[in-house]
């Protein structure tokens, strides 16, 4: 521990121990599983992170006089990492309960204090564990165009002919983005690759506090350390985008006793908010040049999920960018031997009527009930029919997305739709009108349309099949092909353009 | 027993598959071949003088239908394969969409490790209305990856009709499409390009050749253990060599050295930077340099 503790603007080092009783760090580890814990317990005594979690050892191998000591102790100190990790081999083969190993983190091994880096490691366990405990928001990083006066008065512009691609460095971009961080506040960082996603996570531990010694925990134990606040951006390989969580704090379902619940809420939902903005204006900054004199400016993308998944497929270094919905058949990986240009077999009809056998049909008739009304639909009976057509149409609009076991579902999407009310001949004429001011002496009704579920497109897809939504006259952002999650209708398509395309 | 079935059946599924594919291979090369062109020509006048059943006439028309079709498809398929730049017409499925549904494709084929990748997709629609801009394009879907600087290219050479434009972006200039396409395929060539010498280049290097080192008497200090793209565009590689030193490379566009810096223990090392590329002036010569040394 450092003799004197001096405001620094210093970040917090990794090694900075918590008190093990703190409420905070009980609470990260308690989130856990029990075989989630063990993994994590296991992660940190890894030989490449024991010197940043070393846990609580005998200190003198050949003492035995303070065997007295020890006696009274309900968890003996091991004696080298390496016993301790058959221990916790031992508990993951046997079965109990998750207290036990809790106990044995907080009390036995780890009495001198978690680390900061192991608090990182068990919350960034618990975001695999529950990959939707976060609501993401993806920005793209665009470009600016280098400041015409030498003042820098203007604001910037976003250069839209600009040819780079925007370029991210770990290293580089933590270190002028600690340089934004106020004096007062510290932070700590902890960068970790995605388990099964290409994705870069940094995960941001925001403390109130001048010191970056033990001391900004120490004191903290009873105020700041309450209001500490975590936040998580995550980088896809390849792909000019960040995608950027609500900061949320630790303590936040305990308020403390003294204070109203709705007035302690009603702090921490402004500061995290304010924490936000701090942060995206700080994220461009930290990404920017200055030498190079290449600065960008994040762009938000009107695409919110807690799916990841989903924000890879749209917003990641694939195909899939801005060709959703039925246009993912261009984009799709599954035939690409079929596209080649020296095959010169006839390619079969695109939504695969007849070729059930070749793997496409997996998509559409693995289900029982699905094939038997196959069965019918041979028989000629009208129904039967009129559902394979709707099968049909959907595959045709929704291509090889919105299935259900996909696991890129988003959760909600909010729609505001301004067109005109169809009355008379409201709808049939709508492309071609532009001019506004004919259209304003319509009746515009404000019609705002919010779909929730577990994956919303995949229940529009499932109403077109079952022929409850007409797949036909369906609009397209129905389909999800605009790979938004916001948006506003005019002339039957969502406006701005955001997401897709461009 | 269940498992033994499952098995078969999957078995027989996969030959029917395969022999499915089989028999479009022979059908596709019979039916242009030139002889059965030349049968179906001189055969159409004589059956209409002769008194054939209904039945025959139909086949011979479906099969006459299904010459034209793979006729068609075997020239869509040379200039795919020869121009690698190819339009198509498309329709989008959206009842409300601009134009009525008219879409423009473009199609990027990219020859990689000597095979044909999927190609590209580049969707075009006309959403401009008004006198002057109803004939300017916009790109409505495309399946480049996000490396491939394709909104730039499209403010550049498809720039939106004057009237739609904003106030600072005035003398807007008319939209190029074929400026536009040839740039994009170049952006695309060239990503591909610059994978491929990355690919060559761990190869040449030997990277996640482990069994080497594990039989090898001892490990080569200036033995490169990693070659790794560092960013989006495949224009900075990160290198890593056995003993800890690592390096970075900026590849130009074209894949021309632009810098190599070299980081040992003792900060830069200039020394293993020289030796690394020894007057290559190109990544390709790297490749060549690394093989004849390895």
């Amino acid at each position: 521990m450092a003799r004197i503790s001096v405001p620094t603007t210093a970040r917090l080092p990794s090694t900075l121990r918590v008190d093990p009783t703190n409420p905070a760090a009980i609470k990260i580890l308690s989130r856990l599983s029990r075989s989630s814990l063990l993994l994590v317990a296991l992660d940190w005594l890894d030989q490449n992170n024991l010197p940043l979690a070393l846990p609580y050892l005998r200190e003198n191998e050949y003492e035995d006089e303070d065997e007295d000591d020890e006696a009274g102790d309900f968890y003996p100190p091991a004696r080298s990492p390496e016993a301790l990790r058959e221990h916790y081999i031992s508990l993951q083969a046997r079965k109990g309960s998750k207290r036990e190993v809790l106990d044995r983190i907080t009390e036995g091994d780890w009495r001198h204090g978690l680390t900061l880096y192991q608090l990182a490691m068990a919350d960034l366990q618990y975001l695999y564990d529950h990959p939707t405990s976060q609501k993401w928001s993806a920005y793209r990083i665009t470009p600016l165009k280098p400041p015409h006066d030498p003042d820098g008065e203007e604001p910037p512009e976003f250069d839209d002919k600009s040819l780079t691609i925007p370029r991210f460095h770990p290293s580089t971009f933590l270190r002028t983005l600690q340089s934004q961080v106020l004096p007062d506040v510290k932070a700590h960082y902890n960068f970790d690759t995605h388990k099964t996603l290409p994705l870069l996570i940094l995960r941001i531990f925001i403390l109130d506090s001048p010191y970056n010694t033990e001391h900004a925990l120490q004191t903290t134990k009873t105020t700041t350390f309450d209001t500490s606040r975590t936040v998580y951006i995550a980088f896809p390989n390849a792909s000019p985008h960040l995608f950027l969580t609500q900061p949320t704090t630790t303590t936040l379902t305990t308020p403390l006793p003294n204070n109203p619940p709705s007035l302690a809420h009603n702090n921490t939902a402004s500061e995290s908010k304010s924490l936000r903005h701090l942060l995206i204006d700080g994220l461009p900054k930290a990404l920017s040049q200055p030498l190079q004199r290449r600065r960008v400016a994040l762009r938000p993308t009107s695409l919110v999920t807690r799916n990841l998944a989903e924000l890879v497929a749209r917003r990641g270094g694939g195909r899939t960018n801005a060709a959703g919905g039925g246009w993912s058949v261009y984009a799709g990986e599954g035939r690409g031997a079929r596209e080649s240009p020296l095959d010169l077999g006839l390619p079969g009809p695109v939504l695969g009527v007849d070729d059930g056998g070749e793997g496409e049909g997996g998509v559409v008739g693995d289900k029982g009930v699905e094939g038997g009304k196959r069965v019918a639909a041979g028989g000629g009976d009208e129904e039967g029919r009129a559902l394979k057509r709707a099968r049909l149409v959907a595959k045709a609009r929704f291509g090889g997305t919105g299935l259900v076991g996909d696991g890129k579902g988003v959760e909600r999407v909010d729609v505001v739709v301004e067109d005109a009310f169809p009355g008379g001949e409201g709808v049939e004429d709508g492309p071609q009108e532009e001019d506004d001011e004919e259209n304003d002496e319509k009746w515009r009704p404000r019609v705002k349309l919010t779909f929730h579920g577990s994956h919303v497109f995949a229940g529009i897809r499932q109403l077109v099949e079952s022929g409850i939504i007409d797949g036909e006259r369906m609009p397209g952002w129905m389909t999800g092909e605009e790979g938004v999650t916001v948006g506003a209708v005019r002339h039957g398509r969502i406006r701005g353009h955001k997401g897709s395309g461009l | 027993m269940a498992s033994n079935l499952d098995d078969e059946i999957d078995d027989l599924q996969a030959k029917v598959s395969s022999l499915k594919k089989e028999l479009r291979i022979h059908t596709s090369t019979l039916i242009t071949a030139p002889s059965t062109r030349q049968l179906l020509a001189q055969d159409t006048p004589t059956s209409s003088s002769a008194s054939k059943t209904q039945h025959q006439q139909q086949q011979k028309a479906l099969l006459a239908d299904s010459a034209d079709q793979h006729e068609a498809h075997a020239q869509q398929c040379l200039y795919r394969a020869c121009a690698t730049l190819t339009t198509f017409r498309a329709r989008d499925p959206d009842p409300r969409a601009v134009d009525s549904g008219a879409i423009l494709g473009l199609r990027i084929e990219v020859l990689s490790r000597a095979r044909f990748l999927r190609p590209y997709y580049v969707l075009l629609n006309r959403p401009f209305t008004g006198a002057e801009g109803s004939r300017h394009l916009r790109v409505h879907r495309h399946t480049l990856p996000a490396c491939i600087p394709l909104a730039g290219l499209a403010a550049r050479y498809l720039p939106p009709p004057p009237a739609a434009a904003k106030e600072g972006s005035r003398g807007a200039k008319g939209q190029d499409l074929a400026r536009f396409a040839r740039a994009v395929r170049r952006e695309v060539v060239r990503y591909h390009h610059r994978l491929g010498v990355v690919a060559d280049l761990r190869k040449a290097a030997g990277v996640g050749r482990e069994t080497d080192a594990e039989f090898g008497e001892e490990e080569r200090p200036d033995r490169l253990t990693d070659i790794t793209p560092a960013d989006a565009e495949v224009k900075q590689l990160t290198i890593e060599w056995a003993d800890g030193r690592t390096g970075r490379l900026v590849m130009g566009d074209d894949g021309e050295i632009l810098k190599l810096v070299v980081l040992g223990e003792n900060g830069r090392d200039r020394e293993a930077a020289r030796g690394l590329l020894g007057g290559a002036a190109t990544a390709e010569d790297v490749v060549k340099r690394l093989a004849a040394s390895v």
